[in-house]
């Protein structure tokens, strides 16, 4: 009973850091149906920045990530003007290659920087937990936790409160109607897809804290990312964190009545269960349908 | 207030407008008629920055505003209300009218300000501020789509097909808001399949064709002439042959410019 | 180049690769050989689904591990060399793509792509993490080779350039046949391909199967080339990388491009592991196919041989049948059509209804379309359905041919409730459907565009020639009454408006049908070209073929159609003949400005006034 438990908050801890590393993958696609592979390596990216300053400076990684928040938020901007947009305009159809593409070549130079080892950053209070009764919560996953739920949190208040976040929300809706009241569709596209990315800063310090990481380890993230979105119904912040916590928990149960080597198929597994089973997802996010009614 | 002269405009190969002359007067409503595919649409897009003109030029209130972006085009005063589906049903009411005032974003003071005006005239905004657009009947969403192009006092607003999809309650809905508009003190330029409907509600009609105004006259007049449905209702029996060969050319321009 | 210059081009070109080792005994040379050809057949593969269909795959280097652990474990297990058993790695291959059909049945092409991924990191864990199948992280030892050492790789090299060989082959086998023509069409465009009679989830269900086998049979060879199995390695995604890279460099698609693309990319490869020393080579080699991947899609997204015979088109400047010398003369309609025409009901009794809609109802969210609309069409006759703009006569028709499904009510066909029935089900039963803008498949000539209509499922005939045989009489004779019999080669993207929609009233006719839906067929063609249809379809009614018109050309409708359906707000406000129809109020206020809103808004504007 207390293993159940002790496994369930776990996993909570854990699908609250998905989440937000799923959030911005969501949002792009939410926003302009592109599926950004490279979202994972966006998330490598800000682990290994995470690692190395940490090791630089001795900084605490889960802020150094936040700070990294701007960093992230400027290339995922670069990226969004350089392929992104470009092979929107070429065929949309090559968006996701480009993205993959642009994935691969992010691993490519971090090995280069970095090299392959594994990394992790481990601050003073990684091995250290709080008890309360027979439960043990590791601090370094409350903290993550805490941490991803306060961005997600600003990041819906920065959709629902701030002109640029609403201005994302229209385009999402309506490009002409957005158009139509002087938005400039083009670069509230790059917002959003910048912000998208700037919610890997956390995430990837996150990630950096909780988690041995190589360069290549994006294929495993990008994996795991789908696997929540896939769950929550393409497009939906509310399917996705629920998707975040099924993962985690998942993964933990996996962990703890089965076998820890397993825990890395539990995303595969659901992602073709579901797809063959429930392609709209766990949730029934309703696809819109975008035709005319004439 | 605003005036097209020789207007000429299209999408890749084609031009859709083929030397547009019109002029809107101050405070009236003027819709533009026409069958399928004479350009009505065209000319609301050109003037709201979404097209730039090939050629010719269009001018408010005397200033040139051709070729100049959309934001630029709402700040000199004219705003256009898009065809069905332009509002944003994700986005509460009271988002909507936010995002409305999108080009005023630094003036905070001013956006409230116009949105609790905007409420008095439209109780709507007030009532259902926190619903989800989406949610709302196809006449109270018109009403949303006009009190948000409202926001940023235009001088000039632009309907384009209001009544499209509409059922007739919802069209009686559009009717009187755009009186209202119009006696808030806006000139309204219109465009409108629904023939009647348009220009009962207009002071002036202006009947397009094949890329060009062919016909301007007060409202009244229009409705007035005996050959009214054969110009909009292409041939029917009761306008006869002589409708044919007219109906025939539009086709073939059509064609022209589709091929 | 004509085929037979192809052909002894492609033979000369095996020859010589097959002459290598004899000539040379470079070891290197046949390694980077061994390894081109391995690429190779793995990107024509892919091609056959990611290409031809259009599904791109990022998990097809999963099929080499599953060859290559399929032989590699029955070999051990009983004793014979892995060559032997390889065909079985194909087999094994081929049904993990089946069983993987399951998801494309019903998702379209962002899920493909997910769930490929996720094959292949599942099997690779699963390898790893079996240790009692797979030997696990400590990888699986084959028996060494048993030929004379003084041979080397040959066995190796043979066998993988002879699956290069069969790779082409099926490429061209494919390409040419009925499943081809198919697969290009639901890549131009699933829905409309759908609707002409093609089974898309089997088609791509068999697209994945083929495009799996080889590469299965590839890997268990290339297993026991390396004679020992490290799952880290077999299923790695860097080769799937690898895969589409090499696809798409050479042009998706294309039967010759993969390959292009393999030559290309692997002694590239071998170039930078030469080049950069351990870990650093690994490093450098994802920079490049990373940053190669990103600048194909931006530079070169078409690939290499499309944009070369496009150069080679414009240098030669092909001349194309001009628009104004297409033929009008009347023909009369072709033989096959008269023949299975559906009987005309004798006089004095009323003809049965052939296709009727009772109580359909359609939302899209909050807003009703279609709301209650009931109708029925007679056997034999030219029914109009007309309404303003928005009155939801497109949605009709998409409910009539299954686009989309009803909200409520009933669709019924020669008396089969057919409202639950699939697209392609509807084609089989003899309903046929034009649009608005023709949805032609741009990528295909105008006669292949007609040849790809099937009118019903046939098994073996898939991989019969595409158009050959009565099948391709039928459609050139098609072509020819609806006046393009000179247009058959032409690429239908380079057709005016007009002519596409004739060739997809060719594709129509093509399924036989028993009733034909035709969604403004007059707007936007000439009045040459729309006397020329209303004439086609006269003399095609004349032979019993049922017709529903959504139009807006009154003339055109009311010369031609008996009876006129007339929707408004999604409902039916009247149904009669035309004289009557034209003169009923309702209609005429439908149209010019609505009953309700005339009167009720009579008064304000006086007041206004």
């Amino acid at each position: 009973m207390t293993l159940l438990a002790q496994t369930l908050i776990f996993g909570l801890l854990t699908g609250g850091v998905y989440a937000l590393m799923s959030s911005g993958f969501t949002l792009t696609f939410g926003v302009m149906r592109v599926i950004n592979l490279a979202h994972g390596a966006l998330l490598i990216v800000a682990a290994f920045f995470t690692w190395w300053l940490w090791d630089r400076t001795g900084i605490d990684p889960l802020l150094l990530g936040l700070g990294l928040t701007v960093v992230m938020y400027g290339i995922g901007w670069v990226l969004y003007k350089t392929v992104i947009a470009r092979v929107q305009r070429i065929d949309p159809e090559l968006t996701l290659v480009a993205s993959f593409g642009v994935a691969v070549a992010a691993s490519g130079v971090l090995s280069l920087i970095w090299g392959t080892e594994a990394r992790a950053a481990t601050p003073s209070y990684f091995n250290t937990s709080i008890s309360l009764g027979e439960i043990v919560i590791p601090r370094a996953q409350l903290y993550a936790c805490v941490g991803a739920v306060l961005l997600l949190a600003a990041l819906y208040a920065l959709l629902r409160g701030t002109f640029v976040g609403r201005s994302i929300r229209a385009c999402a809706t309506s490009r002409n109607g957005a158009a139509l009241v002087g938005i400039d569709v083009e670069r509230t596209m790059a917002q959003m897809f910048a912000i998208g990315a700037a919610t890997t800063a956390f995430g990837g310090a996150a990630l950096a804290v909780l988690y041995q990481f190589v360069p290549d380890s994006h294929y495993v993230w990008i994996g795991r990312v789908l696997c929540i979105v896939v769950l929550g119904g393409f497009g939906s912040f509310a399917g996705a964190a629920a998707g975040a916590v099924i993962l985690g928990i998942g993964e933990a149960l996996t962990a703890a009545y089965w076998d820890t080597r397993w825990t890395t198929a539990v995303p595969y597994l659901l992602i073709i269960a579901i797809l063959i089973l429930r392609p709209q997802g766990l949730f029934g996010a309703r696809h819109r349908l975008e035709g005319a009614t004439t | 207030m605003i005036e097209l002269r020789d207007l000429t405009a299209g999408y890749g190969g084609g031009d859709v407008l083929q030397g547009v002359d019109l002029a809107v007067e101050r405070g009236s409503i003027t819709c533009v008629v026409g069958p399928n595919g004479a350009g009505k649409s065209t000319v609301l897009r050109v003037i709201s920055g979404l097209l730039r003109p090939r050629l010719g030029e269009v001018t408010l209130a005397g200033a040139s505003i051709a070729g100049r972006s959309t934001p630029d085009i709402i700040r000199a005063g004219i705003v256009q209300v898009p065809q069905a589906g332009g509002l944003f049903g994700d986005l509460t009411v009271h988002e909507n009218m936010l995002v409305g005032g999108h080009v005023l974003r630094r003036d905070r003071k001013r956006v409230k300000r116009r949105i609790a005006e905007l409420a008095e005239a439209f109780p709507i905004l007030g009532e259902r501020a926190g619903d989800k657009a989406g949610d709302l009947s196809g006449g109270q969403r018109r009403i949303v789509e006009f009190a948000r192009a409202l926001i940023t006092e235009p001088q000039v607003v632009l309907l384009d097909e209001p009544t499209l999809g509409l059922d007739p309650r919802a069209s009686a809905v559009v009717f009187e808001t755009t009186k209202m508009v119009q006696s808030l003190g806006a000139t309204v330029l219109m465009v409108e399949q629904n023939v009647r409907f348009g220009l009962k509600l207009a002071d002036h009609g202006v009947v397009m064709e094949r890329g060009r105004v062919i016909l301007a006259d007060t409202a009244e007049a229009l409705l007035a002439r005996p050959d009214m449905s054969a110009l909009f209702f292409g041939s029917t029996p009761q306008a006869g042959e002589a409708a044919e060969g007219r109906e025939e050319a539009r086709k073939s321009t059509a064609a022209g410019s589709l091929a | 180049m004509n085929r037979a210059a192809k052909l002894s081009l492609a033979a000369l070109g095996v020859t010589l690769l097959a002459l290598v080792p004899v000539v040379s005994g470079n070891i290197y040379l046949q390694n980077l050989l061994i390894m081109t050809f391995l690429l190779a057949v793995l990107a024509s593969g892919w091609n056959i689904i990611g290409g031809y269909a259009g599904y791109i795959s990022l998990g097809h280097s999963a099929f080499i591990g599953v060859g290559a652990y399929t032989a590699g474990i029955l070999a051990n297990r009983w004793g014979v060399s892995p060559l032997v058993v390889a065909p079985l790695g194909g087999v094994a291959a081929a049904l993990i793509a089946l069983s993987l059909s399951l998801v494309t049945g019903r998702t379209r092409g962002a899920a493909f792509v997910i769930v490929t991924f996720a094959m292949l990191e599942l099997l690779g864990l699963v390898a790893t993490n079996w240790p009692g199948l797979t030997g696990g992280a400590d990888g699986l030892v084959l028996p060494l080779p048993s030929w004379s050492v003084d041979i080397q790789n040959w066995p190796f090299y043979y066998a993988l350039l002879l699956l290069v060989v069969l790779s082409v082959l099926m490429s061209i086998a494919i390409k040419r046949s009925k499943l081809g023509l198919g697969l290009v069409a639901i890549r131009d465009d699933e829905d409309k391909a759908a609707g002409i009679g093609v089974t898309t989830p089997v088609y791509k269900a068999i697209a994945f199967m083929a495009s799996a086998v080889l590469v299965g049979v590839a890997g268990s060879v290339y297993g026991y080339y390396v004679s020992y199995l490290d799952t880290s390695a077999l299923f790695d995604i860097t080769l799937s990388v690898e895969v589409v890279l090499a696809a798409l460099i050479g042009g998706r698609g294309t039967v010759w491009g993969p390959v292009l693309g393999a030559a290309i990319l692997q002694p590239l490869i071998e170039v930078t592991n030469s080049s950069f020393g351990g870990a650093s080579a690994g490093a450098v080699r994802l920079l490049l196919f990373g940053g190669l991947l990103v600048a194909v899609a931006l530079l070169l997204p078409r690939g290499l041989l499309p944009e070369l015979e496009r150069l080679a088109r414009r240098i030669l400047r092909h001349r194309e049948p001009s628009l104004t010398g297409a033929r009008l003369a009347d023909r009369p309609v072709p033989e096959f059509l008269r023949r299975s025409a559906p009987p005309v009901a004798a006089d004095g009794t009323a003809p049965p209804s052939l296709l009727s809609v009772a109580g359909v109802s359609k939302r899209f969210g909050g807003v009703k379309a279609l709301d209650g609309a009931s109708f029925s069409v007679r056997a034999g006759s030219i029914t109009a359905l007309i309404g303003p703009n928005g009155s939801g006569k497109t949605t009709l028709f998409n409910v009539m041919d299954g686009t989309y499904r009803a909200s409520a009510g009933e669709v019924r066909l020669a008396g089969d409730d057919i409202t639950e029935w699939s697209r392609t089900r509807r084609a089989f039963a003899g309903m046929g459907r034009t649009y608005q803008l023709p949805r032609l498949f741009d990528s295909l000539s105008v006669l292949e565009n007609v040849a790809a209509v099937t009118d019903e499922f046939r098994l073996r005939t898939l991989l019969a020639s595409a158009v050959s045989g009565a099948e391709a009489e039928r459609a050139t004779e098609l072509l020819e009454f609806v006046g393009l019999g000179d247009y058959v080669d032409a690429r239908a993207s380079e057709l005016s408006y007009g002519q596409r929609k004739l060739v997809e009233l060719a594709q129509v006719l093509m399924l036989d049908p028993a009733v034909i839906l035709l969604d403004e067929p007059a707007a936007g063609i000439n009045p040459t070209l729309i006397r020329r249809l209303a004439g086609l379809i006269r003399s095609l009614n004349e032979t019993g073929r049922t017709f529903v018109i959504v139009e807006h050309d009154m003339h055109f409708v009311l010369s031609l159609c008996d009876p006129v359906v007339v929707l408004s707000r999604g409902t039916v406000i009247a149904d009669d003949g035309p004289q009557a129809v034209s003169s009923d109020p309702a209609v005429l206020e439908a149209y010019l400005g609505d009953d309700f809103v005339a009167e009720d808004i009579d008064a304000p504007v006086g007041a206004a006034r």
